[in-house]
């Protein structure tokens, strides 16, 4: 699904030159969940952007679903990310004055969909995270954890190959986010390819996968025991 | 997809009311008065007859006999005699005398001693064919004599109510003239045939008569009449040193030209070896567009004007663009959200085109509306404006045009600005 091989991305300056990724290679399978940690600045962010194509890199191979993205033009990287990638953000990234209808319909407009096609795909992706009767609604008339599932839906309308998540839970309380991260399980027990930066350790426990990177490159690849997102929210029960 | 980002344009308009409606106000105003600047200037330097303004010549004839003249020579009007020997050259397609006058009438057979005052061309038959007059009924007049008469329109309308009046008679001065032709409305911007004195923009004329029976009747020149020997009436002034006609000739080939030229340059060396002027030889035909340069038709103070609205209107657009930097500024999240989510620079380039359209549009019909009241309030300062603060067609289609190109303009730099920021900045 995901093959990046040796990719690095500098930043310069007139003075610094930073590895933001240096040398880095990760594979993900389709149906994968996997969880990038890392401390501040070590390049998580500059990895989800690369891979979600918001980003370019320097040097390395990077390929989505069998396609090779160097070298392709703006409108080749804009159909492959509006075709192939779902994005989640941790501010949710909702424009405020739009009904979630038409929060949820902005990527299907660029897709070129007729309108009737729209209209289920929007449904059908509201009704997955819960909103369906809430699509003439706008974003201020949700609550936090209620918009980032809009924001799923947003990303899920387009049936996309791969999701990727930046801090989904960030903004959210602990009840929010497990809810929103039980919403990804069960995604991803559909068949949903995600890949998930998080700071958060217990989330990142409960994914299946994990990957930490560290000054720009992958220092541990360890593959965690499948641990219920409910026991996790247990264990912080009792530490309380 | 074009519908879709109309619908965006529309809302982002709801959304910024107060600055979308200072960039409209800030292009409509700038685009308003050059509209109206360029509806007076394109009513004065317009072509009144563009079929063949290359082929209508003013007649000037240097024949005047004194050295000592007061005007400048060639003279703008001929004597009688002048131009009798022009209308006999056999040369142009067409001649043309006339002058202007002022008579009253009314319909012969009305009751009521009402009498309407008539601009009045005097001249001979050819006027119609040369100027291309348009009638409505009837014919131009046969004969620089008798006492037949063509109506203007709106005397037709005075006097007849509007309907066929050809074969009825108006009286002037106590005679009978039958009516053998009325002119449809008939406008002329400016009256080429008649443009001196600063009466280039006034309405064409009533009532048109033969140039004999105008003189015999000792209807006198309302225009330039200059005279070195005789000061007495109309009928008399045929032999006489009396300037006062115009002469206008169609010459339809450079061959014609030439000849007509050597035929007024050799009538005038005829005069001047039979000691009738003291003058250097120097006759002049001057089509109409040399004509109307010559007699300074369009107001050098108009050029000047339009140049500052042209500035002006470069502010305005250089303000409207500030104002929409500042609102693609704040747009930027939103145009990296949409760039994460698949739409191409290109498709927001193409959404920016269509918000600039629209705000081009409403721009545009508020500066025609604009325009529309400048050229009122100039009319209500200066009335003699009135004949050319005409907002035409074209006018209003080239305006409604610079609307649209400077909202292009002034959002072509606010938009590939924003549009050229990373998608992952904006996203942070």
């Amino acid at each position: 699904m995901l093959s990046m091989q040796n990719v690095s991305r500098i930043y310069r300056t007139e003075t610094i030159q930073t590895h933001a990724l240096n040398d880095f290679s990760l594979s993900v399978n389709a149906g994968e969940f996997v969880a990038v940690t890392g401390p501040s600045g070590s390049g998580k962010s500059t990895f989800l952007n690369i891979a979600g194509l918001l980003d370019q890199f320097d040097e390395g191979e990077y390929s989505i679903d069998g396609v090779s993205v160097k070298g392709l033009s703006d409108n080749q990287l804009s159909r492959l990310r509006n075709e192939k990638i779902g994005f989640i953000f941790q501010n949710y990234n909702l424009i405020p004055d739009y009904s979630l209808f038409d929060n949820v319909d902005m990527p299907l407009r660029y897709r070129g969909f007729n309108g009737k096609e729209r209209k289920r795909r929007i449904e059908e992706a509201l009704e997955k995270v819960g909103l369906a009767s809430r699509m003439n609604y706008l974003p201020s008339q949700l609550s936090g954890g209620q918009q980032q599932r809009v924001a799923i839906a947003r990303a899920l309308a387009g049936e996309p190959k791969l999701l990727l998540a930046d801090e989904p839970t960030g903004n959210l309380d602990s009840l929010m986010a497990r809810q929103v991260m039980e919403l990804l399980h069960d995604l991803n027990k559909d068949g949903a390819t995600i890949i998930m930066v998080t700071h958060d350790p217990d989330q990142a426990r409960s994914v299946p996968r994990n990957v930490q990177i560290i000054d720009g490159q992958m220092t541990d690849h360890r593959v965690y025991q499948p641990q219920s997102v409910s026991a996790s929210v247990e264990s912080e029960a009792e530490l309380a | 997809m074009w519908h879709y980002y109309l619908m965006l344009s529309l809302r982002s308009l709801k959304r910024s009311p107060t600055l979308y409606s200072m960039v409209i106000l800030t292009l409509a105003i700038g685009v308003g008065a050059l509209a109206s600047n360029m509806a007076l200037y394109q009513s004065m330097a317009a072509d009144p007859i563009p079929e063949k303004s290359d082929r209508l010549f003013h007649v000037s004839l240097n024949s005047w006999p004194d050295e000592d003249s007061p005007h400048q020579q060639p003279l703008f009007v001929t004597r009688y005699r002048d131009a009798q020997q022009v209308l006999s050259s056999g040369i142009p397609t067409k001649v043309v005398a006339h002058y202007q006058t002022r008579v009253y009438t009314k319909s012969l057979d009305a009751k009521s001693l009402t009498r309407f005052a008539a601009d009045t061309r005097a001249t001979t038959p050819d006027f119609f064919a040369l100027t291309n007059a348009p009638f409505a009924y009837g014919r131009s007049l046969s004969s620089a004599e008798g006492n037949e008469v063509v109506l203007g329109s709106d005397l037709n309308d005075k006097i007849f109510g509007g309907s066929n009046s050809v074969g009825k008679a108006v009286e002037i001065e106590g005679k009978p003239y039958t009516v053998v032709g009325v002119l449809k409305p008939w406008t002329l911007r400016p009256r080429f045939y008649h443009m001196e004195q600063d009466s280039a923009f006034r309405p064409t004329d009533d009532l048109f008569v033969p140039l004999e029976t105008a003189i015999d009747n000792n209807w006198g020149v309302n225009g330039r009449s200059s005279s070195v020997d005789y000061s007495g009436d109309m009928a008399s002034s045929r032999p006489h040193n009396r300037f006062y006609l115009s002469l206008w000739a169609q010459l339809d080939s450079a061959a014609q030209q030439d000849s007509f030229q050597q035929y007024l340059d050799n009538y005038s060396q005829q005069l001047k070896d039979a000691g009738e002027h003291p003058l250097a030889i120097n006759n002049e035909l001057k089509n109409v567009h040399e004509w109307a340069d010559k007699l300074k038709v369009v107001d050098q103070r108009l050029l000047a004007f339009s140049i500052a609205t042209m500035l002006f209107l470069i502010v305005c657009v250089f303000n409207a663009s500030s104002l929409l930097l500042a609102k693609y500024h704040d747009d930027k999240s939103e145009m990296g959200l949409r760039r994460a989510l698949g739409a191409s620079r290109n498709q927001l380039f193409r959404q920016g085109f269509v918000e600039a359209m629209l705000v081009g549009s409403i721009a545009g019909s508020l500066a025609l509306l604009l325009s529309w009241l400048f050229l009122a309030c100039s009319v209500v300062l200066l009335p003699n404006l009135k004949a050319i603060a005409q907002l035409e067609p074209a006018v209003l289609g080239q305006g409604f045009a610079i609307a649209l190109l400077t909202a292009l303009l002034s959002t072509g730099y606010p938009l590939w600005r924003a549009n050229r920021a990373s998608i992952s900045a904006e996203m942070k």
